[in-house]
């Protein structure tokens, strides 16, 4: 007899080798929080939105010199264009993440809901990758900005040697290369751990489609 | 929430708490882990409950909710020892004394099926709570045809399995 037969017959046998709940003991389950990947990615978007909002911001906040010099930055126009993009952008992200949370349906089939997941991932790595981009920007922008407006900064770089102003690029790309690469890692090790056996799934019925 | 909605869904998850024992079964090695899956499962269901319009039958309707729940949005607790090589250990032990018997049959069974992966068990499930394929390509998402292919491919891994 085929394997699964056997099987199927002992399965519908409906003997009660489970411990049955009571409607009591079904009530208290209802008040527990979840554990799910969902859940987890949602705290996680939210983490990611508010340390981001916090490095842009905080400076701000908690450094006067640094408060002056952005509003004199603001005069800008090139500097305040970006400030009013980067600001739009975070509106843009948090609209597309409510879409993508809203969209992810347990009731879906197994697939679609794995793809709604997915893509809600998609976009807070959208918004990492956004940001990472600003930050690698901005560090040879505010170099060009300090070299323009602060005197002393531009007579150093000026005096500089050939030597030392390749000195000066080097150090500066090789930090932010590190900077980089540390988040890049991070990100890998939290998705990685966290979406293993999603995508592994995923990948199982994919495959199945060629 | 509403106490009378909360009433009637606790009502019919008592009812048919058999299938979500049946896919805490497959999913899982020991009791802590059943009844942790178990949990996550009511919560899914409960959470989605108010949408559920009663347009397909509640005990249809857990399938999926218990399947997803089991497949992508559970996340294994890491206290849990990993049983998966527990039970291939146990496995080999077993196989060596193979005996006809009904009984030990099953259980190598129920090993063997405890050895496949998150997809392949949800085929087996499907299979086993005689759903045809048409129910369970729509619960997975793939179509008519690659469930049947898959299906036929797990018999035979399962074969592999209990005959090495």
């Amino acid at each position: 007899m085929d394997e699964l037969e056997l099987l199927k017959k002992d399965w519908n046998k409906e003997k009660a080798t489970y411990k049955s709940f009571s409607d009591s003991d079904i009530y208290p389950m209802l008040q527990k929080k979840s554990s799910s990947i969902v859940k987890t990615l949602f705290y996680i978007s939210i983490a990611e939105l508010g340390f981001w909002i916090l490095v842009n911001t905080l400076p701000y906040f908690i450094s006067e010199a640094y408060r002056e010099k952005l509003n004199t930055s603001y005069e800008n126009p090139l500097f305040m264009a970006l400030s009013i993009l980067s600001f739009v952008v975070i509106l843009v992200f948090i609209y597309l993440l409510f879409k993508s949370y809203k969209s992810i349906s347990i009731t879906d089939n197994a697939k679609k809901l794995m793809e709604s997941i997915l893509r809600t991932r998609k976009v807070i790595k959208y918004y990492v990758i956004y940001n990472l981009v600003m930050i690698f920007i901005s560090i040879p922008l505010s170099l060009y900005f300090e070299f323009n407006q602060n005197t002393v900064f531009h007579d150093q770089v000026a005096s500089m040697n050939s030597t030392q102003t390749i000195k000066l690029y080097v150090v500066t790309v090789f930090i932010t290369g590190i900077f980089l690469l540390v988040f890049w890692l991070f990100y890998k090790l939290l998705y990685g751990i966290l979406l293993k056996r999603l995508n592994r799934n995923y990948d199982e019925l994919k495959k199945l489609e060629v | 929430m509403n106490k009378e909605l909360e009433h009637s869904f606790v009502e019919q998850l008592q009812k048919h708490q058999n299938i979500v024992h049946k896919v805490c079964r497959l999913y899982t090695n020991n009791a802590d882990a059943h009844n942790d899956l178990f949990q996550e499962i009511t919560i899914q269901l409960w959470r989605a409950y108010p949408k559920f319009r009663g347009d397909s039958k509640f005990s249809t309707w857990m399938y999926r909710v218990g399947l997803n729940t089991a497949i992508t949005l559970y996340r294994k607790s890491k206290r849990r020892i990993n049983t998966q090589e527990f039970d291939s250990v146990e496995f080999k032990i077993k196989a060596e004394e193979y005996d006809d018997t009904e009984e030990k049959q099953l259980k190598l069974l129920y090993q063997a099926v405890h050895q496949l992966n998150d997809i392949e068990k949800a085929l087996v499930f499907l299979y086993l709570e005689d759903k045809d394929y048409r129910e369970i390509s729509t619960t997975l998402g793939i179509t008519e045809v690659n469930a049947r292919v898959k299906m036929n491919r797990v018999k035979k891994k399962l074969k592999t399995i209990l005959n090495p």
